[in-house]
């Protein structure tokens, strides 16, 4: 009995917390989002499919936060791996390297891209004087922009969770695949890659939700006319003065996330459980 | 023909020297054990077959080819692992036509055959669905071993595969790996730090001590003739005991002699008795001794006693039951001792 008090004991803060700080604040945003002055109305829902343009808003959030995401994947499995292998002092080195774009601000670091990639920065310039682009070639204000902005940012939250979980395998299994006939590529795709599948599909949860809710980034490196979800409700919400229609959108993310990603937590599941 | 040959084998990790010049040679279907403590090099050397570990200096050749500086997989070898290794995302099955899949032996059907085969070796084959994890630790040894035969490599590698096991499992196991031995004839070279799977199983045994071979043999020919008292302590439970070899007999510190069947030098020397080769009695034994220690094993007992100021073990009856302080004598037959230098 005295247990199950103290594990409740235990457990209290952190759901206080969670009640106060998310669970009500959702709440609060669905009852908004169904809102109008005549009571319960689906309007703002309405408002957001009557045309083409707030659904070009949330493919393009998802769209972008799924290249980022796999770009993140990509880069960051190798050096996942390098980590977890390499000595503890190498590793140590790498792991202050890869957090530190978390050690900046936002606001800094992201004026840092606006610099190297606007039409006279060092980016740009360089990719034009190489032949690649046109005369008026720049970065900024382009997806691709928004894309490298984010991966900088992104990549510590996949390499960590992949650096977790290869960590924990097995250097043997490594080495008997090698006594097995795999080569060291083999080895990576046959043996690493899948049973580090918990550590990838952690790392893409956290990549694309941060990516598909953020907004300073895109905003600053996109520009107006890139919109992502995110910073159309924060104009809803500073701007229009409309917040019933900003929780709509909103809502809409949220369950947008939440659509792709419960398969996805299926599939790590299955194929580890 | 060799199958694989060992030629100046050395290895050092920074200023420290694992390995000073192995030498070894193994015929094809040969059997053979790499026995030492921990810390002997014993595995750093499979390793470097395997081609897990370069050399520092030194040429592995496998079926007479030159492999010293070829990566694992160019290497026609099987290797299992002391915890098995065994991919855990993989069946039974799959995790046994890995090794074919990998190097590409035969087609599909024939590799399902083969794996179906060496299941059956190991008396698995009504496992092959399940996933390692829901095996018991000897049934995933015996997987290990299955995906080890199943490629039939020219050298198979056995990296103390016995040590995980409880004493039960690891005698039925030894039975087993005999009989697999004499039925495939595979190449083996075994590593291991228990001496009775090294006597069980071996063609021959290669007795390493700090990264040098102290002594090769047939595991027979090693117990009864150690030549060195390293290879007389580690080999069964000698005692060794310094004495003063003057006209054919053994002189102990206290002045107690003993006969010697052998020829010895005159000079200070080490005489090897086993435990098991000494014959406790009441009275009436050449050498005198006072009982310390008396410890009960079931099937015997052993006794401490003090001879001449050492300790030394034996082994007795239950019949003969002597106390801690009692006087007993010893005697031993002429053929059973050993002069090791001192």
């Amino acid at each position: 009995m005295t247990d199950r008090r103290e594990t409740w004991l235990l457990l209290a803060p952190g759901l206080l917390l969670l009640a106060l700080g998310f669970l009500l604040p959702i709440a609060r945003m669905l009852a908004l989002s169904v809102d109008g002055p005549d009571g319960f109305t689906l309007s703002a829902f309405a408002r957001f499919f009557q045309d083409g343009y707030y659904p070009s808003i949330l493919w393009r959030t998802v769209w972008l936060a799924s290249i980022i995401t796999a770009i993140c994947a990509v880069i960051g499995f190798p050096m996942a791996y390098i980590m977890a292998r390499c000595n503890p002092t190498l590793r140590l080195w790498l792991v202050m390297l890869v957090i530190l774009p978390l050690m900046t601000s936002v606001v800094i670091r992201t004026f840092g891209w606006m610099v190297l990639l606007s039409r006279s920065g060092l980016v740009s310039r360089t990719i034009r004087d190489m032949g690649f682009g046109g005369r008026s070639f720049q970065l900024m204000q382009t997806e691709t922009a928004i894309v490298i902005g984010m991966v900088q940012v992104l990549l510590p939250f996949m390499v960590l969770s992949l650096m977790g979980v290869i960590g924990r395998l097995d250097p043997r299994l490594e080495e008997a695949a090698r006594t097995m006939g795999c080569t060291f590529l083999g080895t990576m795709r046959s043996v690493v890659l899948p049973l580090a599948v918990p550590g990838l599909v952690a790392g893409s949860l956290l990549v694309f939700t941060l990516a598909a809710s953020s907004f300073v980034t895109p905003s600053l490196l996109g520009g107006a006319r890139l919109e992502v979800l995110a910073g159309a409700v924060y104009k809803n919400v500073t701007q229009t003065l409309d917040w019933n229609f900003a929780a709509a959108q909103a809502t809409i993310l949220f369950a947008g996330i939440a659509l792709i990603l419960v398969p996805y937590l299926r599939l790590g599941g299955n194929r580890h459980g | 023909m060799s199958d694989l040959t060992l030629t100046g084998i050395r290895k050092s990790y920074g200023k420290t020297d694992v390995l000073h010049g192995i030498d070894l040679a193994i015929r094809s279907g040969e059997f053979v054990s790499l026995l030492g403590a921990s810390g002997c090099g014993k595995t750093t050397l499979l390793r470097i077959v395997a081609g897990l570990e370069s050399v520092s200096a030194g040429a592995v050749a496998i079926g007479g080819e030159e492999v010293t500086h070829l990566p694992p997989e160019k290497r026609d070898i099987a290797m299992m692992f002391q915890s098995y290794a065994l991919l855990p995302h993989l069946s039974v099955a799959e995790n046994v036509r890995f090794p074919l899949r990998m190097r590409g032996h035969g087609s599909r059907a024939d590799q399902a055959q083969r794996v179906k085969t060496a299941l059956e070796v190991v008396r698995l084959d009504t496992m092959a669905d399940r996933l390692p994890r829901q095996l018991s630790g000897g049934q995933q040894q015996r997987v290990a071993l299955a995906r080890a035969i199943v490629s039939n490599p020219r050298v198979l590698l056995l990296d103390e595969p016995l040590s995980n096991l409880d004493a039960r499992l690891r005698e039925e196991m030894q039975v087993e790996l005999i009989e697999i031995h004499r039925r495939l004839r595979l190449t083996t070279l075994f590593v291991t730090h228990d001496q009775d799977e090294a006597l069980s199983l071996s063609d021959r045994v290669v007795l390493m001590n700090g990264g040098r071979i102290e002594q090769e043999g047939a595991p027979r020919a090693l117990y009864d003739r150690p030549e060195t008292a390293f290879a007389s302590s580690f080999l069964g439970a000698a005692n060794l005991i310094p004495v003063t070899i003057a006209a054919g007999e053994a002189v102990f510190a206290d002045g107690q002699r003993l006969a010697l069947g052998q020829g010895a030098a005159a000079g200070p020397a080490t005489l090897a008795m086993r435990q098991e080769d000494i014959e406790l009695s009441r009275v009436g034994g050449a050498l005198r001794a006072k009982v310390v220690t008396r410890v009960y094993l079931g099937s015997r007992h052993r006794y401490i006693l003090d001879l001449a100021g050492q300790r030394i073990s034996v082994l007795a009856a239950n019949s003969l039951t002597l106390e801690p302080g009692d006087d007993a004598t010893l005697s031993i037959s002429a053929g059973r001792t050993r002069i090791l230098p001192a």
